[in-house]
């Protein structure tokens, strides 16, 4: 506390002198967030939540963080493996359906696992995610915008007006989309048969009854090198709309909770390692 | 008195909540989460594959996925749910697939013969994971009828 009062102080007589706004500064950032960012690993017509234990029976997903992901993963076989997350101590497994333009597979080039404090009231009780969660965000069966909460937009190219499905970005931008996972969990399944209702979204700035336990909101952001017309992208589950995540807690427990402690439940904004400013 | 037990064990339920579990494991032998993953898909599958052998002149083709149907539906334990619709799935024909089979009679035989090959691939995975007696039996008898379509088309 006293080292960010220091700071404060500091940065706020600094940016007097230089006529700058103290927000630009680096003083600790009251944003509740910590991150993984986590490329590409594999791909593969896998998945160990939807299709467990039949490999070669999914649409094509790209997979990031845990190297070993596959359709026979368990929370068992992934814990002690390597990936390839920034921190290295998320092990954690991440995937979505491959992009495509026509028939060329696109691999996005950032990927970036956002964990969040906002959309309920009171972050100080935000608890960990468990261990071994296991939960798929985004609607896969979407047949429209009425049914999806997909999200594409531009990098770089704010003007373009953000869609539940894909957009045409301008030479030199990036095709971004992001999704918010579910933050709210019933306290007591790590699954469930749709692999969707033991978790749910806040009300009002409140987890409901019945899913009682808030926990950081992950949101997944992926940036895909692709400008120009839309016409010909697809997902291997259909249209953009049709963006959907999935996402197998492995981070070792004591590496989730101590990132919560520090930077979701005080509301500071964490760098990879997991401390703030 | 009941009542009040319950009233009570619920009470304590909430003030120590248990250790969060994944859903019980399959009995050995029983129908677990791959067994149903199996059927929800292979519904899904021979449902699409329908619209794309009904263009075809091959009776047997359509007989062998409506058997395979009725088969299937049987091993459902919860009202079906198409979870893959409009998902690029191995051996499933896309719409799109099935409406270029519609005017190219290349098409047809190319997709019709990806429907058996890429789901027969589906198969052999599925024949090595799955232990439910039942359900293992209609993987076999899937795998009888591609393998032997294949031989005659």
């Amino acid at each position: 506390m006293k080292k960010l009062f220091h700071l404060a102080t500091v940065l706020a007589l600094a940016a007097g002198v230089l006529s700058i706004p103290v927000a630009a500064q680096g003083e600790p950032v009251r944003v509740a967030e910590f991150l993984a960012e986590c490329p590409i690993s594999h791909r593969l017509p896998d998945d160990p939540i939807v299709l467990p234990n039949l490999p070669g029976a999914s649409h094509s997903h790209d997979f990031f963080g845990n190297h070993s992901t596959d359709a026979r993963s368990t929370q068992q076989s992934l814990e002690g493996q390597t990936g390839n997350c920034n921190p290295v101590a998320d092990i954690s497994s991440y995937w979505v359906p491959t992009l495509y333009r026509n028939n060329t597979a696109i691999a996005p080039t950032g990927v970036t696992f956002y964990y969040l404090g906002e959309g309920v009231n009171n972050p100080a009780a935000i608890q960990p995610m468990p261990y071994g969660l296991k939960i798929v965000a985004g609607n896969a069966k979407a047949t429209g915008d009425a049914d999806s909460i997909a999200r594409w937009s531009c990098l770089h190219a704010g003007h373009v007006n953000p869609s539940k499905n894909f957009v045409e970005c301008p030479s030199g931008t990036m095709l971004e989309t992001y999704l918010d996972f579910p933050q709210c969990w019933n306290g007591r399944d790590l699954d469930s048969s749709d692999h969707k209702s033991h978790l749910s979204y806040p009300v009002a700035g409140g987890c409901p009854s019945t899913h009682p336990v808030a926990v950081p909101k992950l949101r997944m952001v992926l940036r895909y090198p692709v400008s120009g017309s839309p016409a010909g992208l697809r997902l291997a589950s259909g249209t953009g709309q049709t963006m959907h995540g999935d996402f197998f807690n492995v981070w070792p427990r004591s590496e989730m909770e101590r990132r919560v402690r520090n930077c979701i439940n005080v509301v500071l904004k964490c760098d990879h390692a997991g401390n703030h400013g | 008195m009941t009542v009040l037990l319950l009233a009570g064990l619920l009470a304590a339920c909430q003030q120590a909540p248990p250790e969060p579990q994944a859903p019980p494991p399959a009995q050995q032998n029983g129908y677990g989460a791959t067994e149903r993953a199996f059927v929800e898909l292979s519904i899904a599958t021979d449902e699409q594959a329908l619209k794309l052998v009904d263009l075809t002149g091959r009776a047997e083709l359509r007989q062998n996925r409506a058997t395979e149907l009725v088969e299937l539906r049987k091993l459902l334990d919860a009202p079906f749910v198409n979870n893959h619709a409009g998902h690029d799935m191995p051996g499933m024909p896309t719409d799109a697939e099935i409406e270029l089979a519609a005017t190219s009679p290349d098409a047809l035989n190319q997709f019709v013969h990806n429907h058996l090959t890429e789901s027969l691939e589906v198969l052999r995975s599925a024949g090595s994971a799955i232990t439910h007696p039942p359900t293992a039996e209609v993987v076999k008898l899937m795998e009888r009828h591609r393998t032997a379509e294949l031989a005659a088309g």
